[in-house]
């Protein structure tokens, strides 16, 4: 299969999952006990004004109706108003999630500076000092939580040291990678851990491999050897890995927005979640959705070009 | 001149500026820490405490609530009087009174916004002014309300949030074809005459306001008000960052600080750790109906209730959840609450009392009852937790529910809970608000409790218009003494609003309604 019918097929994919995502969101959001006009007057709301409320915001109607109405709306690029903040949900995303794709991206290529070459130290290296002390200081950074790395950060390097700014989003873009840089350090944290012990193993398989033999015969020099016919190999199943912790990164950042104070798209997913607030939560949902999707097609075309026979 | 002379007098200059200057530094920007953001600018509309504790900075109503949130003061109007037989409120609007935007408001702007916000269509505050039958304005400079029975709620009334006056034109210049649409455009840069005004917002990080200069108001010192440049509120969700930010001199103040954390601050030199008397108050409410899920309930049993409060050791929990900070109520309603009756622990901690109510009611072996909490609550959690070991000894195991709001919200409004863990704030200088929810079983059942009084709900209606203040303190004195002696709930405590402050922020209060007042703040010079 050529690369092009592998993408077309690629994409075609993505359409059933789409819309079953769309039919889940609408359907779980509803699941949850409560509703909006409840959570949003709590507990003094009269009768009269929820019925009212409920009323404005057409959750009388049928499920059926509010379903395709949703439908609807999702295909004219409309994604009805925020209960809580009354605002156009496209407005809060445009806000919110390119601040989170900011995040997660600094945390992804921060993680991938961390694992690569350590990775390759421990690997070469195996059993020895330098593969113990790094396999050992990853297993730490693995197993801390997320709120608890992150106040560390905090405290260290943004209330002692006064290296970094202590939370914040800050202006100007230079500013915001600034204040997102130690968020994004904790981020990476674990997923660098990941990443590190995979690689870690793969290289392992890899070093002793017979075409690795073969090309040190043919008297290669060993950093050809290395990225062409170690790394480029070992690769292959690290970059599936970090494709899918893409989606777990996204789910990290909702706790890590939160001990940093970034307006994140993850805070905004779990307020809005509280608040039953069923327009950004959905509309939020399938941002997010396409993001994870878009993100998993891209690591399969690396995959494809770092191994052909993904594509046959 | 001399190069000595020179020098001294330059130095003098100099000197005599500095001074002036100190003199007069008032201003500054003060950035302050909220646990989280505002949703919806618009003092009609709103329904939330992150828009109602800071909304009058930004609008301004006829009278304010004094520095103690028990009484009024001149506002955009300038004098007012009821008339004895209490049906009408006159008040003398003040001389040459301006929008942040410069044009004058009118008595036009008045009417119109009065209107607005006793609107029964119009959002969940309007019953405030619910008494109002008409505004009008006989001559331009003054208004007139007429009220449909008299109400002595009316003055406070006017010092709410909801009552805020708003320019007419510029609301209705808004696209959008209804109040809620114009609203939303309105909201977005709003035009009020509070001490500041809307600079830029940037949702869930940060809302900035300046000072608005046409601000009416002059402080005690002869200056204008406000004294600061302007307000930023960051949005910092996680307590302990917001502490951080604090210490680390980033932040001048922040809001709702834990209980935990107020005596490690107060012992922090740098940092003035506030404790603003609230209307705060912390109880457990409890579900009355005569059966639960089709069985007998034993909550029903006024000596249950009351064996489960004599049971319940306040300063323990006090002690437990609150770190000391916290306060026995002595009664449903806060100690600032005006018209609030009563001294120390309505039922002071007494196990024997509690075994032999407990014996003398209907359960003598006790039972098995459940409690919300709300998930992720340390505070709700802690006090279930207390209880249930302190219940334990009078034969009540008690379940702890961790639920969400939205789900809590849900069983209390259906009425299918047991008991759960509730807090209250007043919006209003009066018992009337407090009451109408607890007491008063038309409104929400007392607090969906299924209590009732008919003792009660007739002292209630006859409170909402009796304009003969002692006679009306006799009336909330026997509500609360009805209520806290056989109602719905557990007493618990009150507490304080945990402000932390640098040292050298003066001036600012948070009003025991929760209103964050910035108008006569200030960063002192170094």
């Amino acid at each position: 299969m050529s690369m092009t019918a592998f993408l077309g097929r690629r994409l075609l994919q993505l359409i059933p999952t789409l819309i079953f995502i769309l039919v889940v969101v609408f359907v779980l959001v509803r699941l949850l006990p409560g509703d909006p006009a409840s959570a949003v007057l709590g507990d003094r709301a009269l009768d009269a004004d929820v019925e009212r409320i409920n009323r404005e915001l057409g959750l009388d109607r049928s499920l059926p109706v509010q379903f395709l109405a949703f439908t609807k709306m999702v295909f004219t690029g409309d994604l009805g108003n925020s209960i809580s903040m009354k605002i156009p949900v496209t407005q809060l995303i445009w806000e919110r999630l390119p601040i989170t794709m900011l995040l997660t991206f600094m945390a992804a290529m921060i993680a991938v500076v961390f694992a690569v070459p350590l990775a390759f130290i421990a690997a070469l290296r195996r059993n020895e000092l330098p593969d113990n002390a790094i396999r050992g200081a990853f297993q730490v950074g693995l197993s801390m939580p997320v709120f608890y790395s992150g106040l560390i950060l905090l405290t260290v390097f943004g209330a002692k040291l006064r290296w970094f700014p202590v939370g914040g989003y800050g202006d100007g873009f230079i500013d915001h990678v600034y204040h997102l840089f130690l968020p994004a350090v904790t981020l990476a944290l674990s997923l660098s851990a990941i990443l590190m012990r995979n690689l870690r193993s793969a290289i392992i398989g890899v070093v002793d491999a017979e075409y690795v033999t073969f090309a040190r015969a043919k008297g290669l020099r060993s950093g050809l050897i290395l990225f062409r016919h170690i790394l480029r190999n070992a690769m292959i199943s690290t970059l599936a890995l970090f494709g899918l912790s893409i989606g777990t990164l996204l789910g990290g950042a909702v706790i890590t927005e939160t001990v940093f104070a970034v307006p994140g798209a993850g805070r905004l997913m779990i307020d809005s979640i509280y608040s039953r607030d069923y327009p950004v939560v959905q509309g939020l949902t399938i941002a997010l959705a396409i993001l994870v999707s878009v993100t998993f097609l891209l690591t399969d075309i690396l995959q494809a070009w770092l191994d052909p026979r993904v594509t046959k | 001149m001399k190069p000595f002379s020179l020098i001294a007098s330059s130095t003098a200059v100099l000197l005599s500026t500095t001074v002036l200057a100190y003199a007069q530094d008032r201003g500054g920007v003060m950035t302050y820490g909220r646990y989280a953001d505002s949703m919806f600018l618009d003092p009609v509309l709103n329904d939330a405490n992150v828009d109602i504790w800071i909304l009058s900075n930004m609008y301004d109503t006829l009278l304010l609530p004094t520095d103690d949130g028990q009484s009024v003061q001149a506002g955009l109007a300038t004098d007012w009087s009821v008339s004895d037989d209490g049906l009408t409120v006159s008040l003398t609007l003040r001389d040459g009174i301006m929008f942040s935007d410069g044009s004058p408001i009118t008595a036009e702007d008045v009417i119109w916004s009065l209107d607005r916000a006793r609107n029964p269509d119009n959002g969940i505050w309007n019953f405030l002014l619910a008494a109002v039958s008409e505004v009008t304005s006989p001559d331009g400079a003054s208004i007139v309300i007429t009220l449909s029975q008299p109400d002595p709620a009316i003055l406070p009334a006017l010092s709410v949030f909801n009552a805020a006056v708003m320019p007419k034109a510029a609301f209705e210049a808004m696209p959008g074809e209804t109040d809620l649409e114009k609203a939303t455009a309105f909201a977005e840069q709003p035009i009020g005459s509070g001490p500041f005004t809307l600079e830029s917002w940037d949702r869930g990080s940060s809302l900035k306001l300046v000072k608005n200069n046409y601000y009416w108001a002059d402080g005690d010192d002869g200056e204008k008000l406000p004294y600061l440049d302007g307000v930023t509120f960051e949005i910092i969700p996680d307590d302990a960052t917001r502490i951080l930010r604090v210490q680390s001199g980033e932040l001048d103040g922040a809001e709702l600080i834990p209980f935990a954390r107020v005596a490690e601050l107060e012992a922090d030199p740098n940092i003035n750790m506030e404790l603003f008397p609230s209307t705060r108050i912390q109880d457990i409410i409890i579900n009355v109906r005569p059966e639960l899920d089709g069985e007998a309930n034993p909550l029903s049993d006024t000596k249950v209730r009351q064996a489960m409060n004599y049971a319940a050791n306040k300063d323990a929990i006090i002690q437990v959840v609150t770190f000391g900070v916290g306060t026995p109520t002595s009664s449903f309603m806060a100690s600032t609450t005006p018209l609030h009756t009563g001294e120390g622990a309505v039922f002071p901690y007494d196990l024997e009392k509690a075994k032999q109510l407990m014996a003398e009611s209907a359960y003598p072996d006790g039972f098995t009852a459940s409690m919300l909490t709300l998930a992720g609550n340390q505070d709700e959690l802690g006090i279930a937790t207390a209880l249930q070991q302190m219940w334990s000894q009078i034969g009540i195991s008690l379940e702890i529910q961790q639920v969400d709001n939205a789900t809590r919200t849900e069983e209390y409004r259906n009425g299918t809970f047991d008991m759960r863990a509730g807090a209250w704030t007043n919006d209003i200088a009066d018992p009337g608000q407090i009451t109408s929810y607890f007491a008063y079983s038309p409104t929400i059942d007392a607090l969906h409790s299924g209590w009732k009084s008919e003792e009660v709900d007739s002292l209630y209606v006859a409170s909402q218009s009796e304009t003969d203040i002692a006679k009306r303190t006799e009336q909330y004195a026997r509500i609360q003494e009805v209520f806290n002696q056989d109602g719905p709930t557990v007493l618990l405590y009150e507490t304080p609003y945990p402000v932390a402050l640098q040292d050298n922020v003066k001036g600012f209060n948070q009003i025991p309604l929760g209103n964050n007042i910035f108008r006569k703040a200030y960063i002192e010079a170094e």
